[in-house]
């Protein structure tokens, strides 16, 4: 089996937005909506600090689709637009969505963004990586690993641009690759393990 | 029978309002789901609220038709007919407000070709389907006087109706990832359903009443209502079930249990356990109150809107708080974000609004089936002269 995943650490991350950028870009993701976020844990502002002055700490948490090994999202799709290929990877087949929004109120992490309207970009064409595919209005969208990119050897997008290397991009079943290695370290985890998800993305702090 | 003047220009006016929704509708396919109030964090609203109160309301009638029969309740007989209609028109209002709700109506097929059964709504599809069709053959066994097939299939429409609001209550009940994850989920839509049904259903009667298509004996009413006063206490009961297992801990979920008492669902919360509740409960707990059609009637109105405010509530508060919360939020998706809004793009907490054409569309939804039940009550029911309904009170 292969399980591929992120790992992230957010002792390297700065909150650049870099990576969410990137995702925006590539995957030409309409006005509105992004697929990944940079936020700063427990507050309301983007780079906000927890705490009362002096005593504050900022936690940088960039989040997207964690690709569960058990997601929330599929099981309760009922068209199974929503399905998990050979690599492990969640995706969409945006051609069965029926736009229920079923799949939305089932993730526990808001990784998905629906297209309540005809999707627009501001700079008045579709940009992005060519094998993209344009999705229409009234359909579910989120994060894909950039399978597209991945499919012919690269890496994500938000992987090749995050200026602080803070995000490892692997295989969580191939015992030797870095994201395995990262995911196994001590100081690994996944955000919300209650829910039973079972993330693939990790994250080290 | 002819339409009488007054029941005339009610249904034109239920036509106009249709006709608006339907507007309102084609609106809404033309621009998308964005003309409503729903957004990425908030991603059910209006329509699903009342797709949740009218499969609960479609409970009432055919429940008491079944246990006509099954429970072998004499009274209950006289009114079969118009019960199953009315529960067959809400249903098929609960269909409708799930088809307005999709974002791709045009892909639905995809439901049938690809179907995943281990989504609660595959199951909800399936059932509402076979609900449907118990009705429709309830009505036409009835109208056929076919009694024997009619008792059979009462054995069948019983467990059925329990099981479509179980069904409809999993949809939600069974999303770990929301406040709505709890097992009295189904019983409190049983409950509900129970409640609110059999209200609308003690309405509907008295209207056909006043229209001469039904002779309602005082008796039945009364009896009805005290039927309707335990359903009201056993759905307090539930709620109050769970509230005290939000409560206790006081952890994860006291955060949704605050949002519901001094929160964004407040007014509904509270609407519901005062009005929809106790003071209908109250009313109804007098023996008195339950000879009097106005107190009945009075009580039985509380309970559909108390019903209806529980749908909000339930609903829209598993939508507020973000399970990973953090600044600027989640991205909301909303024609504002689109338009270059910036503080509409992002939200940390979830809010809903409805939009006028998302409660216009509603109004034409329910307007139609309001058109539909009266329609449908002429037309099956007319033909029975006031001679012909005495006749069924007599045991066979
Ligand atoms: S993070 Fe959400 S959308 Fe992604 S696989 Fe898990 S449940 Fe599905
Ligand atoms: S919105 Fe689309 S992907 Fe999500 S559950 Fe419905 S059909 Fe599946």
């Amino acid at each position: 089996m292969t399980k591929m995943a992120l790992v992230i650490n957010q002792e390297r991350c700065i909150g650049c937005q870099a990576c969410a950028l990137s995702c925006k870009m590539s995957n030409n993701v309409p006005d509105g909506m992004m697929w990944n976020r940079v936020i700063s844990v427990d507050t309301n502002h983007i780079d906000g600090a927890r705490g009362t002055y002096p005593n504050v700490t900022r936690e940088y948490l960039p989040i997207a689709c964690q690709h569960c090994e058990d997601p929330a999202c599929m099981k309760v799709c009922p068209t199974g637009a929503t399905y998990k290929d050979a690599s492990g990877r969640v995706l969409i087949d945006y051609d069965k969505c029926i736009g229920c929004r079923m799949c939305m109120a089932a993730c526990p992490y808001n990784a998905r963004v629906f297209n309540w309207n005809e999707p627009v970009r501001q700079v008045g064409f579709n940009y992005g990586d060519k094998d993209v595919p344009v999705r229409p209005r009234g359909v579910m969208e989120k994060c894909t690993l950039c399978h597209e990119r991945c499919d012919r050897g690269e890496e994500p997008m938000c992987v090749v641009n995050c200026p602080m290397r803070a995000r490892v991009y692997g295989d969580l079943d191939d015992p030797n690759s870095e994201a395995s290695k990262a995911a196994r370290a001590a100081d690994a985890y996944v955000l919300l393990p209650e829910m039973g998800t079972k993330p693939q993305v990790h994250y080290v702090k | 029978m002819q339409l009488t003047g007054k029941t005339k220009g009610v249904c034109i006016v239920l036509a106009l309002l249709t006709i608006v929704g339907i507007g309102c509708w084609v609106f809404q396919l033309m621009g998308g789901l964005g003309i409503t109030g729903m957004s990425n964090v908030n991603s059910w609203g209006l329509y699903i609220c009342m797709f949740m109160l009218f499969v609960g309301l479609s409970a009432g009638g055919l429940i008491v038709a079944s246990s006509a029969h099954v429970f072998g309740i004499e009274s209950f007989k006289t009114i079969a007919k118009p019960a199953v209609i009315l529960s067959t028109v809400c249903i098929c209002v609960a269909a409708a407000f799930i088809l307005v709700d999709l974002g791709g109506v045009q892909r639905i097929w995809r439901l049938f070709t690809g179907p995943n059964f281990t989504s609660p709504l595959m199951w909800d599809v399936c059932i509402i389907l076979i609900y449907l069709i118990i009705n429709i053959l309830d009505l036409v066994w009835m109208g056929k006087g076919a009694d024997d097939k009619v008792r059979k299939l009462s054995y069948v429409a019983l467990p059925v109706a329990i099981l479509v609001h179980s069904v409809t209550a999993w949809i939600f009940g069974l999303q770990i990832a929301r406040a709505w994850y709890t097992a009295i989920m189904a019983p409190i839509f049983v409950a509900s359903a129970l409640d609110s049904g059999l209200a609308l259903l003690l309405l509907a009667l008295m209207l056909l009443d006043k229209m001469g298509l039904v002779k309602l004996e005082d008796g039945l009413v009364a009896s009805l209502a005290k039927l309707l006063a335990t359903f009201i206490a056993v759905d307090a009961f539930f709620i109050l079930c769970e509230v005290l297992t939000m409560a206790y801990p006081g952890a994860g979920e006291a955060a949704a249990l605050s949002q519901m008492f001094s929160g964004a669902t407040a007014p509904f919360f509270w609407f519901e356990v005062v009005g929809g509740l106790l003071v209908p409960f109250v009313i109804l707990a007098v023996a008195k109150n339950r000879e009097k059609r106005g107190m009945v009637a009075l009580a039985s109105v509380l309970v559909v809107l108390g019903v209806a405010a529980k749908r909000a509530w339930l609903l829209l508060t598993s939508f507020i708080m973000p399970n990973v919360a953090g600044g600027p939020g989640i991205t909301t998706g909303t024609l504002s974000a689109q338009t270059g809004n910036a503080t509409s793009m992002w939200a940390t907490v979830g809010t809903y609004a409805p939009t006028i054409p998302e409660v216009f569309i509603a109004i034409g939804v329910i307007s139609l089936g309001a058109l539909a039940f009266v329609l449908l009550c002429v037309k099956l029911m007319g033909g029975d002269s006031r001679a012909a309904v005495d006749e069924a009170v007599q045991p066979a």
